[in-house]
This record gives C-alpha cells, structure tokens and sequence, in this order.
C-alpha cells in the first residue's frame, strides 16, 4: 500500500461528516479540540469586552456610564468567564487536541465523552450568556459569598443562573479531566514509559488529577447554595445552624487549586516551547516532575489564605502562610530551570519565544507579590484592594495569557498547515505586554493607596483620578493588541500560503504528521525510545506513514483502532476499538441541559424526567460497546498481538470509573467535612433535636452493604470460572436496595431539614447515598442485562469489575451515612 | 500609605522591606535572563547545569529567602494580635446594609451610628459582627482589616497615635450600596474621650 | 499505578496531616481548650507539637521506603521522582507545621 493509499484508506475510517453537521457528531478529539479552543477564545473575547467596560466605567470620578445593578453584574461575569468559560476549556481544548498527538497514539480514551463534555460546557456556557443580555446575569462576585447571594439578599434568578450554569460547565471540565488522566495513563505509543512522555504529558496528567480533586468542593458548595435558596435548607444562614464561612472554605479549597490549575497547563507549554526556540532539550526533566506534583499538592493546603481576615485565629493562619510560601519554592525550581534551559541553548528571539518573555516578566513579579500576601499582616491591609485585583491579573495573564499566546503561535502551523504571511504578531505583542504594564501597574499603586476592589465609583477627592485614567488606557491599548491578534490568526486562516511541515524542528511526536493534522494521526504508531522522537529518527514522520509502525495495516472490519500501554513501562497492554461518529453526546448533554434548565425554571415536574432520560441514554451508550463472541488477540505488527479491551480485568472503562470516582470521593469527602465543620464551627450547634437512631435500620442497612459487595466478587469469581452468574447479580441488586430503602427512611424522619443545618445536612447525605444505591443498582442490573444477552464470557470479563468498583464505593458511602446519621443519636 | 498607629506602621514596614526584597529578586531574574542571550563558547554539562540553576537558584535560593520572610511576617502578626492590656479600651462595631452602629463597653448605653468614637495614644479593641451579610472593618491609617460575619464576633486591636480623624471603609462587597459604605474614626486625646464618654449627645 | 502512587505518596500524607492538625488546632479553639493546664502542661500545646512529631516521624518512614530497595521502583526515573517527592513532603511538613510551636495558638491567647 502506498502511503496515499492508506492515508485515503484511513481517512475513510476516521473522517468526521462533512460539513457543519459533522460538528454535531464528530468524536474526533482534533475536531473537538478546535472547537473547543475556538470556543474557549470566543468566551476570552467576551470577557475582554466586560473588562473594557469595567476599565471605562473607573476611567473617571463619579462615573454615570453605569449604574451599581448592571456594573456588579459587569465584574461578576467578567470573573467568572475567564475563569470557568476560558482559562479551562482553553487548557481542555489544547490538551485534547494535543495529547494524542504528543503521545504518539491516535485518539484519546473515551471519544464519545469528549464530544458530551464539550457541548455541556457549549449548553452551560450559552446559559451564563443568554443572563447577560437579558440584564439578570450574576451579580454577587465571581467567588458568590453568602449571605449576600442568599435567597434573602439575592431574591432573583441571578444566583441561580451561576449556580446552575457553572455546575453544568463543571461537568464538561470533570469528563475532559478523566478523559486526559485515562489516556495519559494508557493511550501512549509503546514504548512510551513514564520517563520519555513529553514533559506536556506530565503537566496535562497533574492538572486533570488536580481538576478530578479540585472542582467537587465547588460543585458541592454550588448545590449546598441552591438547595438553600431553592428549598430553603439553611446551610450557610447563621440564624439556622448554618456558617457563611462554610462557603469559604468549599470554594477556595476549590479557588485556590483552580489557580495551578490554570498556571500549569501554561507552564507545560513553556517547557514545550521553550527549548525548542533555544535549541537545547529541558533542563532537569525529573526535577521539573517532581515539582509540578509538589506545586499540586501544595496548592491544596493554601485555600484558608484567602480568609486571613475573617477571624481564623492566628496559629491557623500561620499553618497557611507558612504553605503559600513555600508553594513558592516548586515555581521557583520551574522557573530557573527555565532560565539554566535558556543558558544551556541558544536562545532566539522568534515571536512564541517573546511571549515567553512577556510570561516572565510578568508571572515573576505576580509572584513575588503573591509572597507579599501570603504574609498575613500585608494581606490584612491588602486584602480586597485593587492591590489584590492587580496581583492575580499578573499571575493570571502572565502565567496564563501570555504563555497561551506563545502556544498558538508555536501551534498555529500545526492546526493550519500555513505560515504566517503578515507579521502582525510582534506589533500585538508590544501592544498587549505594554498595555497589560501599564494597567496593572497603576492598579497595584491605587490599591495600596486604599481603593477597594468592587467598586462602582469613586470621589474625585479620593486623588486616584489620574491613576485610574492612566489604567484604563492601558487596558485599551491592551484590547487593541488582542484585535491584532484576532485579525492576524483570521488573516492566517484565509490565506493559503503552505508551510513546511516542522517549522521549528522541534523534537515532538506532533510534528511527525501532516499538518493539518489528518483525522487519524499517525497511519502507524511509533515505538519510542526517547524523549526526543524525531531528533533520533528525523525521517519518522514517512516512515510511520508508510505503515512500518505498530497497527500499520488496519484493523478488523476498518473500524477506529489504536492500542494501549502498560502505565509504568509502555509496553503494550491491550487493544481498543473505539466508537465511530456519533450524535449520542450531544443529544445526551441536550438532555443534561434540560435537568439543569428545569431546576433553573423551577419547572420541577421535568427534573425527574430528564434524569430517567440521561439514565435511558447512558445505558444505550454502554449498551453499543462489546461484542457478543469472544475475539481472538489481535496482531498489531513487529510481533506483538494484543487482546481486546473487553477481554481484560482493567479496561479504560474501569479507569475511568476510578477516576471519576476519585473526584466523587472528594465531593462527598467534603460533604462530610462541611458536616464537622458547622457541628464544631457554626454557631447553634448542637441542633435542637438529634436524629432518632434504629440499631435495626443501621444493622439492616451495613449487612446489605456487605452483602452486595461480597456478591459483586462473588460474580466475578463465577464469571471466571464459567458458573452462572445471575444469583450473585441478584443478590448485589437487592444489597444495593436494601440499602437504598434504609437510607430513604432515614431521609424521611430527618428532623427539620428547613429549621437546622443539622437537618438539612443529614437530608443531602442521605439523598447522596440514595443517588449511589440507585445507580449500583442500575450498574449490576444492566450488567445482568449483558449476561443475559451473551456479552460476557469468562474472557470478555471487563464489565464486571467496572460494576464491582461502583458497587463497593456505594457500600463505603452507605455505610459512611448511616454511621453518621444513627450513632451520634446512640452517644447521647 | 500614611500610617498613623502602631498595627499600620509595622505594616507599612514590612511592604517596604518586601518592596526592595521584591525588586532586588525581580533584577535578579531579569539579568539572568538577559545573559542568556549572550553569544556563549563550548557549554557546560548538564549536571553542573543542574547544581547550579536548580539546586542553588530555584531550591536553596527561595527557600532560605521564604524562610526569613515568614519568621518575620509572623513575629509582625503574633505583635498585633489583642493581648491583655489594662489601658486597652474595648468598642463593639455591628454593620447591617449599609451602616456600622458602634457601641462602647465604657459606656454600654452609649451607641453612635458611622462614627467611631476612640481614645487616642491606647490600643482599642474592635469586636466587629454583622446582622445581614459579610462586611469588613477597615481603617486603612490605623491598621488592617477584619471580616463582619454574622454569627462570629471578630476582634481587631487599633490604635491612633494622635487625635485627629480617620477614614474607615467595609472592604467587603454587599451589594448594591457597596460603593459610599464608609464611616470615620475620631480619636479623641484623653479630655475629649472623657468628655464623650460623659456627654449624652450624639 | 503503583509508580504513580509512589510518587504522590509523600506529598499526599503531607496534605492528611496538615489538614488533621489544622482540624484538630481548630477544634482545640473552638472548644477553649487552650487554656487548659494539667499540672505545668499546657494540654493543647502538647497535643498539637505531638501531632507536629508524628506527622514528621511518618514522613521519614515514607522517605526511607522509598529508598528501601524492596518497595522503591523498578524503573531510576520513577525512583528519583519518588525520592525528590518523598523530601518534598518531610520537608513541607516541617516548614508548614512549625507554627505549632512558635505561634499562639488562638487568637485572643494570652
């Protein structure tokens, strides 16, 4: 076969439809990266037009351009789209368009999950939208503090359009994370061991780890908030049992991690770029790992530093100050292993290498004053200051928004093929780094002279007339580099002016393909040996599309295939076929949309409706996987033949159950602590009345739980040995009933769910706990289901472990619950 | 930045030390980035690569700068928290939307809606609460500021060294009146603090 | 899996721990505990420094396992990267939990 021969062949295979209907069933993770990434900038540019808005309201004293209703509404969206509607989908859509790339494989682990993720943040994203231009948009700051947003302070639909649409968007960035961490884990060419993944890989995995931990807290914090204002479950009202700081604590333990989550991705970019334009490899590979795992754990022990004024008594702050200064060692150990990579190559000043720069300048100085605010003194004259406002526009857009502009111009040949024709990008960057200077600058300096954040307007007494007027018109000058840049990249797209196909030889699996990238990737897959692919084989790129990798002649029937990797070694673990296009995802999160809308409406009546339908649809979506005879190992080329996905104990389904069951521990992990934090923290604890304690529904409720994990293991014992599995099914259907029923009772003599936050915590644990019996129980029914229809043998084993995970994790969760509702009621 | 009280000053300190540790470090950076762009004859191997930029640079470096700021930012805070005094006076400060009602133990019937009323030149304890939603006690002259959160009292020391008035601002957005939620702090010299003690009027 | 575990073990009890003494500094104030003196001791103080030695004591445990050549990796890249993590967690539990000992523990402590 020729090498067009095989690329038509394969691109038959792999091609989305033509056409704007292509983009509503495409399962092609370089299709939904653009969309993504054009999406996510889309989102950048409407952010950028609010902070104009903010940048020409504070322009001059006593301001009338608006008034304080739409201007609250102004810097709360403003906030919260670039941080839930840009920064991370932009990470989302890089990564998914990236990865596979990088990796040397030819698509991510679950396609079908990067579609639904991504028009769940499309739905969420256009909700927040559709608030702003019917002028009832959130208004409470982008971090949403009750009381303020509260039902009594906040009656309108504005809060709930946050709660809602963000929870929604939530949803999208949990599906990419277990999608990225699943294929970075499995999805590598062989060969690939953990020391030779492109650094990327690395800073992808961390992230997506740091996201699966970092969002439950929010998502927790978002529906504690709406079920108060919705049902009036007190949960954050002083008056009730409840704590506002509650809310604190879940949404910085979320706030603060989010911003590594930010600044990583951006980081992996500059290890990427970076020595490319210097000609040299990365300096310190191990080191640059082991910090960027250090900076994650330790952004998770820095949430309470942004409530070092509300009362925390000093030995717990100096716990915080002493973790936000040293998260600062692993940033540094990144940043002068930068520096050593550009001593040890020759540096070149080519135009993704100045925004480099641009990164430094500005990220050092955002943070060294993140130093100064992790002092607890400085902070308390800082905090909520413009000063504030200022630092974290440093960290964000230099550790950010510079990085991510070195990247598309590092990529931008990547995704077009083309090179650029006008040399707009060096006049942009100019504007856009001075533009940024000046406005920020200026608004430390009226920060430390006592202008607060937030603010609508201000006096012409006030003396920061002249300072304000100085930074808006560096935010405009700013906006007009960001234009250039928008021109140029449309520029770029329309004129057909081909490059060649390694602009920057650069060292990566990326660029061992045609650009634009064909569907497929790579027509075989490489074995790899070291980091630097293409500098050992520079003619890699034909010699793969010529078939002499692995998977070189395709697969069974031409359906999508590729193979996985032992996560350690890379040696090659098992076969996939994936899913051709599809319009399950979108329908599917059309359907999420309408759960989301009609708790939004109020329109109760449908909720139960539209969660059946996502049940209806995710069963169908499993159902369409497998096969219904066992499949002989599959020859993937030099020698190698490899069993299928379904004929193995660990398939990507079962790690991405794990995975997503680590963020639904951490969800319900924080649940638990909210409940210890209002009993030992909140003011009117203990509550009135404790629940009444059965050792009868307790005892019933923990044998179930028992009984229905031993009969999952059970199961997958018979399956093995080729008995008949359905009583053990049973039985794990009824343990997970069972303890359905016990916690439902519980629920329904929960004493005053809507008079104590005693209550009204009790209620959510048990309706957490009620949610999981259900879905164990619809897990091991489907399962049945399977058996039944011939879709397991004692070699297509890969569902039953999937099903025994979910299962023990409902029976850890109920007993959990159950504990926690009946034994306090014991002890008194 | 004019510090007029102990809790302010060491404050402003502590930014001034920062400031020049800040731009000391920033120079540092950006001259190392600047060599790096020098024309450069055969290059050194990676492991000494690797002391010098990663061990020495980005772990020792760091650390032992973090090290003393922290030692320092902490002995700065253990200073100003409220510790027994007997000249220490104590005031309650309670903000609704969009007004502070300041009490005085001195004086218990004694309330004054926006005004602080204290004596200069002693430490005054401020127990800040809320009745609506969160607030913030700021008199930027004087000292930081501390959160008003319903259902937790929060105690803040300020002290003026000399009589005079001060600005204080609620450094927490709440809503819609957020923009002109201020009050004033008057310190008194020790006449005028009796005489306002004994004074009925506002 | 179990290489990836071995690298973000350190880091991870590090993050347990800090959470557990901060938790149990938290319950010790809110309950005004602080106070409290059996004979010359003060309770609370003890409580939190054990709490401090502890956590160091199980990092170094964690720290020679890992260098242990029956539990360390198979692989030199993945046993550097554990090693490196491994002081990362002794050395932030040392450097985050140092306040027990030198800070007053609540706010209003005399």
């Amino acid at each position: 076969m020729s090498i067009l021969e095989r690329h038509r062949k394969l691109t038959a295979i792999w091609s989305s439809e033509p056409g704007f209907k292509g983009w509503f069933s495409t399962v092609n993770h370089t299709d939904l990266g653009r969309m993504f990434l054009v999406t996510a900038f889309f989102f950048f540019l409407v952010g950028g037009v609010l902070a104009m808005l903010i940048r020409a309201q504070l322009a001059t004293p006593d301001s009338a351009f608006m008034g304080p209703e739409i201007y609250n509404q102004v810097f709360t969206m403003h906030g919260t789209i670039m941080m839930f509607l840009f920064a991370i989908p932009m990470f989302e859509g890089l990564a998914i368009y990236l990865l596979p790339k990088l990796l040397g494989t030819r698509d991510l682990a679950f396609p079908r999950l990067t579609a639904y993720g991504y028009w769940c943040y499309v739905f969420g994203g256009t909700m927040l939208l559709v608030s702003m231009f019917l002028g009832i948009a959130p208004d409470g700051g982008w971090f949403m503090y009750p009381p303020l947003t509260g039902a009594i302070y906040s009656p309108g639909i504005n809060t709930d359009f946050w709660l809602i649409g963000i929870t929604f968007v939530e949803i999208s960035a949990i599906a990419a994370a277990v999608e990225i961490t699943v294929s970075v884990l499995k999805f590598r060419a062989p060969g690939m061991s953990l020391d030779k993944m492109p650094i990327f890989a690395w800073y992808a995995l961390v992230t997506a780890l740091m996201i699966l931990t970092g969002f439950p807290p929010l998502i927790l914090g978002s529906v504690l908030l709406e079920l108060e204002r919705a049902f009036g479950l007190p949960f954050f009202q002083a008056e009730l049992g409840g704590d506002s700081l509650l809310w604190q604590h879940l949404f910085w333990l979320f706030g603060h991690p989010e911003v590594y989550i930010i600044f990583l991705p951006a980081a992996g970019i500059i290890s990427t770029v970076l020595p490319v334009m210097c000609r040299t490899t990365l300096l310190g590979y191990g080191w640059i790992v082991a910090a960027i795992v250090a900076l994650a754990f330790l952004s998770f022990g820095l949430w309470v530093h942004h409530m070092f004024t509300t009362g925390i008594p000093h030995m717990g702050l100096a716990f915080f100050s002493a973790a936000s200064t040293l998260v600062a060692v692993p940033t540094g150990v990144q940043i002068f292993a930068w520096i050593g990579t550009m001593w040890k190559g020759r540096p070149e000043l080519r135009l993704p290498m100045l925004h480099i720069l641009g990164f430094f300048v500005t990220f050092v100085i955002g943070g060294l004053t993140g130093v100064m605010v992790a002092v607890v003194p400085f902070d308390w004259q800082a905090h909520d200051t413009a000063f504030i406002t200022a630092h974290l526009h440093y960290v964000l857009f230099g550790g950010f928004v510079f990085p991510i502009l070195a990247g598309l111009y590092y990529w931008l040949p990547h995704f077009t093929g083309r090179k650029r024709f006008f040399r707009l990008g060096e006049v942009a960057f100019a504007l856009i780094f001075t533009g940024f200077h000046v406005t920020f600058l200026a608004m430390h300096w009226v920060g430390l002279l006592g202008q607060r954040r937030r603010i609508s307007t201000y006096q012409a007494e006030d003396g920061w007339t002249a300072i304000n007027l100085i930074s808006s018109i560096g935010g405009f000058v700013l906006a007009i580099g960001i234009a250039i840049v928008v021109i140029e990249v449309a520029l770029h797209a329309v004129t057909a002016n081909r490059g060649k196909r390694n602009p920057w030889k650069a060292t990566t699996l990326e660029w061992a393909m045609m650009t634009p990238a064909p569907a497929y990737n790579f027509a075989s897959l490489p074995h790899i040996s070291s980091r630097e692919p293409l500098n050992d084989d520079p003619d890699l790129a034909v010699r793969l599309a010529r078939g002499e990798g692995y998977l070189g002649d395709s697969g069974p029937g031409g359906r999508r295939e590729t193979l996985t990797v032992n996560a350690s070694s890379g040696q090659p673990d098992y076969h996939v076929i994936y899913p051709g296009n599809t319009r399950l995802p979108v329908f599917m999160a059309a359907v999420t949309g309408l759960f989301f809308l009609s708790l939004l409406l109020k329109f109760y009546w449908i909720t139960p409706l539209a969660v059946s339908g996502v049940a209806f649809l995710a069963c169908r979506w499993v159902w369409t996987l497998g096969h219904r005879g066992d499949l002989p190992d599959q020859p993937v080329g030099h020698g190698v033949a490899l069993p299928n996905s379904i004929a193995v104990d660990h398939g990507s389904g079962w790690w991405g159950s794990l995975f997503l069951l680590t963020a639904n521990a951490t969800f319900f992990g924080s649940l638990l602590f909210g409940f210890a934090f209002l009993w030992t923290v909140a003011p009117g604890w203990p509550p009135p009345a404790l629940f009444e304690p059965s050792l009868l529904e307790m005892a019933a409720g923990l044998a179930a739980a028992a009984a229905s994990t031993a009969a999952i293991r059970r199961a997958i014992r018979a399956n093995r040995n080729g008995q008949t599995v359905m009583p053990s099914l049973v039985l794990a259907i009824a343990g997970a009933l069972v303890l359905g029923a016990v916690i439902g009772s519980l629920m329904l003599r929960t004493p005053g769910p809507s008079a104590h936050a005693y209550g009204a915590t009790l209620l959510v644990l048990g309706g957490y706990g009620l949610f999981h019996a259900a879905l164990g129980a619809l897990m091991a029914g489907f399962l049945a289901m399977r058996v039944r229809r011939g879709f397991t043998s004692p070699v297509r084993r890969a569902e039953f472990p999937i099903v025994r995970l979910w299962i023990d994790y409902l029976a850890v969760v109920g007993m959990l619950v159950l504990l926690a509702a009946h034994v306090p009621g014991f002890l008194t | 930045m004019a510090p007029a009280g102990p809790a302010a000053r060491s404050i402003a300190t502590l930014w001034w030390v920062m400031l020049i540790g800040a731009v000391l470090i920033f120079g540092l950076v950006m001259i190392l980035l600047g060599l790096s762009f020098r024309r450069r004859g055969a290059a050194a191997d990676e492991a000494r690569h690797i002391r010098v930029w990663i061990i020495s640079l980005g772990l020792a470096f760091p650390a032992a700068v973090l090290l003393l700021l922290l030692a320092y930012g902490l002995v700065i805070g253990e200073q100003l928290l409220p510790r027994n005094n007997p000249e220490a006076v104590s005031v309650q400060a309670e903000a609704r939307r969009w007004a502070w009602t300041f009490s005085y133990d001195a004086r218990p019937e004694r309330t004054t809606q926006n005004v602080l009323h204290i004596p200069a030149g002693r430490p005054v304890d401020v127990a800040v609460t809320s009745e609506d939603v969160i607030h913030s006690f700021w008199v930027p002259r004087l000292a930081g500021k501390i959160d008003a959160i319903p259902g937790h009292v929060n105690i803040l020391r300020i002290e003026a060294d000399q009589p005079g008035t001060y600005a204080g601002r609620s450094a927490e957005f709440s809503g819609g009146g957020y923009d002109g939620f201020s009050f004033t702090v008057i310190a008194h010299d020790a006449a005028g603090w009796d005489a306002f003690l004994m004074d009925g009027t506002e | 899996m179990k290489d990836i575990l071995r690298i973000i073990i350190a880091p991870l009890v590090w993050l347990v721990t800090f959470t557990l003494v901060y938790g149990l500094h938290g319950v010790l104030c809110g309950h005004d505990l602080t106070t409290l003196m059996i004979g010359k001791i003060p309770v609370a103080r003890v409580l939190l420094i054990a709490a401090y030695v502890f956590a160091a004591l199980v990092q170094l445990a964690l720290l020679a396992a890992l260098h242990a050549p029956r539990l360390a990796s198979r692989y030199s890249f993945v046993r550097f990267v554990s090693r490196a993590t491994g002081w990362v967690g002794l050395g932030a539990t040392l450097w985050t939990l140092f306040p027990v000992v030198t800070t007053s523990s609540c706010g209003l402590a005399m």
